[in-house]
């Protein structure tokens, strides 16, 4: 059986289950590498460029530590998906430069999905694509199916439950949770995280951010705990289509939690995001509208462990004594 | 006499306050922390049981600053808390009707926005020290000044020069220019003061609505050329409060009281023997996972009261109890 690596890194969280479905309806194996540890950043760290972040430096980590464990190596150069809503470059450029940095890469499969351009472009890229696996077009095309079928009922499996991709990806956690699926703001705080889910679900990068305020009794929200229409029609209300594909994601889902859902918002972002220095502005600017407390946290390689505990905790006693003076 | 200790271990100096219970300050004590955190408490707690009244009982202890934890396990604390809630704290309670903190320390600064008596936003520096006490530090060094005499010269300049305060190396090739140059020692060291102020301003209190009244705290306030560079910055006068270096150990004593209020409290303090105790610290490489996570861990005869600095939960679950 011919095995397909997926990296555990940037577009995963999203996408895993669709992609899994796929190359499993196809006959392919799916092989995901580990959860990111120091060695997969160090792999990453060492080939990549310095400019740049640290979410694509770790995805080589990621690609290097499959290079030996899959037959092709499955990094989708994501261009556009939606009209005139783009990625960010270095989603496009992500099969090129593993091909220039990770000499040792099985052979790439990437298909450039561009929206952009409309949709039959896609059925032509996802047929060359399938073709790897087999030459029947109809199997091909029930493999399609069968991923977008997955891909939504993942989606909405995170919205019904309220649990996060994490939750959703691991059967382990399947059964505990259902406490997360009524917004109850009587009991502690709820708390908005928003981000990228390269950044709020890899623990490696977040210092165990979700885990942490649960810990501290927050009661945690982020953007895929809400309906994907809710978090665009919050988008559109803001006025002006998005420019990049995933701003629904974090400047929707910061609008859609700003009305009245949570008792403060943290954003989080890796340091040199360029299109996250303007959304999340955006999100920082609406949340001063709503009066809603608000945390940036920017983290980077070496970002230490008590840097974001001590912002954590203020921020925690600022949105608690306010609570206590407003009620 | 009931009293409350609260414990600051910051990067740079570490801070401790002895409060009554009227909230006044009955002994205090301001070391460099050296690297040696553990070392300067115990030297630090000496310190305040020679200023103590004799009638005077260690009612509580509460501990801040970015080594909270380790002092927290060292004296046994009752309460640990961020240096932000605590320097917010302690500012209102010398000037109530603050509005804007700015805190400028050894490693980081901060600013405070507070509206009503409550904290409505803060910032931190993010991933660089260059608004913080450090560049001063670093910069005074290299003009073979002690940072003491620094804030006295910077007020006599006449014509400071602009120095790039954006990183502190930046700065120091500008400085060197300015030297070479010819410029005054004076006019330099306030230009240091400005950049400083700018990159404070421009980084940390970006987007923040600074209105008066000002509390400046932090030991950089012992600066007299920062405060003026501060005031003639945001156009306010600045209130440098009584103790501004000591406001985070304050704070901290302050929100202990806060928590305990009820008599029949009783406190975790190990007592003044914690001065003569051995701490042992050493650490080891986990290697349970591919994190390889460098546990550093605090014992006593053997017995470990603390470990810290993993990625996990497998040493911290560990060490308490």
């Amino acid at each position: 059986m011919l095995k397909v690596g997926i990296p555990r890194a940037l577009s995963y969280y999203q996408y895993f289950p669709a992609w899994k479905v796929f190359f499993e309806a196809l006959g392919a194996e799916a092989v995901v590498s580990p959860l990111t540890n120091k060695a997969i950043f160090a792999a990453g760290n060492s080939r990549a460029v310095a400019e740049t972040c640290l979410p694509v430096k770790l995805f080589f980590g990621h690609v290097i530590s499959l290079a030996d464990k899959c037959d092709y190596m499955f990094i989708p150069a994501l261009r556009s998906l939606g009209r005139k809503a783009y990625y960010c470059s270095k989603f496009i450029g992500l099969p090129d430069m593993t091909r220039a940095l990770v000499p040792e890469c099985p052979p790439i499969l990437d298909p450039e999905i561009d929206l952009n351009k409309g949709r039959r472009g896609l059925y032509q890229t996802i047929y060359s694509l399938g073709s790897h696996f087999s030459s029947d077009k109809n199997k091909i095309k029930k493999a399609v199916e069968q991923a977008e079928k997955a891909h939504l009922a993942y989606r909405k499996e995170m919205s019904d439950r309220g649990i996060t991709p994490i939750q959703a990806l691991d059967e382990t956690h399947r059964s505990e949770d259902k406490s997360y699926l009524e917004p109850d703001v009587s009991r502690g705080l709820s708390i908005a995280v928003i981000g990228h889910q390269y950044v709020i679900y890899d623990d490696y990068v977040n210092h165990r951010l979700i885990s942490r305020l649960r810990d501290m009794g927050v009661r945690v929200f982020t953007p895929e705990m809400a309906e994907q229409q809710a978090l665009d029609v919050a988008m559109t209300k803001l006025g002006g289509a998005p420019h990049w594909s995933f701003e629904a994601d974090i400047v929707g889902a910061g609008e859609y939690y700003l009305e009245g859902k949570v008792d403060g918002i943290i954003s989080v972002a890796v340091f040199g995001c360029g299109p996250d220095s303007m959304m999340i502005d955006m999100v920082r600017h609406r949340a001063r509208g709503f009066r809603t407390p608000f945390l940036h946290l920017s983290l980077d390689e070496h970002t230490s462990e008590g840097g974001v505990l001590t912002r954590l905790e203020a921020f925690l006693d600022m949105v608690k004594r306010r609570r206590r003076v407003c009620a | 006499m009931k009293t409350y200790l609260g414990v600051d271990v910051g990067s740079v100096t570490t801070k401790m306050a002895l409060l009554d219970d009227q909230d006044q300050l009955i002994a205090c004590t301001y070391l460099r922390t050296q690297g040696k955190p553990i070392s300067i408490i115990q030297q630090g707690l000496e310190d305040i049981r020679k200023q103590m009244p004799p009638q005077a009982e260690i009612c509580g202890v509460a501990t801040t600053g970015s080594a909270r934890y380790l002092a927290g396990v060292v004296l046994g604390a009752d309460s640990i808390k961020n240096e932000i809630t605590s320097h917010a704290v302690a500012a209102m309670h010398y000037v109530p009707e603050v509005q804007t903190v700015v805190e400028i320390g050894g490693q980081d600064s901060k600013i405070i926005l507070i509206r009503d008596g409550v904290v409505v936003d803060f910032g931190m520096n993010t991933v660089c020290a260059a608004g913080t006490g450090s560049f001063l530090e670093h910069q005074a060094s290299r003009l073979n000044m002690d940072i003491e005499e620094f804030g006295s010269q910077a007020l006599k300049s006449k014509a400071p020069v602009r120095i790039a305060g954006r990183c502190t190396v930046f700065a120091e090739s500008d400085m060197v220019h300015k030297q070479q140059i010819g410029h005054r020692t004076e006019d330099i060291v306030y230009g240091l003061c400005q950049a400083l102020v700018r990159n404070y301003l421009n980084n940390v209190a970006l987007g923040k609505e600074i209105l008066p009244p000002v509390v400046f705290q932090g030991g950089v306030a012992f600066n007299q050329g920062i405060i003026k560079a501060l005031e003639e910055a945001l156009e306010v006068k600045v209130i440098v409060p009584p103790h501004h270096e000591l406001m985070g150990a304050i704070g901290a004593a302050l929100l202990l009281r806060e928590e305990i209020r009820t008599d029949s409290h009783k406190t975790n303090f190990k007592g003044f023997e914690v001065s003569q105790t051995d701490f042992t610290v050493s650490s080891f490489v986990c290697k349970a996972c591919p994190n390889l996570c460098e546990i550093a861990q605090i014992s006593v005869d053997g017995k470990v009261l603390a470990r810290w600095g993993g990625r996990c939960d497998l040493w911290e679950g560990a060490a308490t109890g």
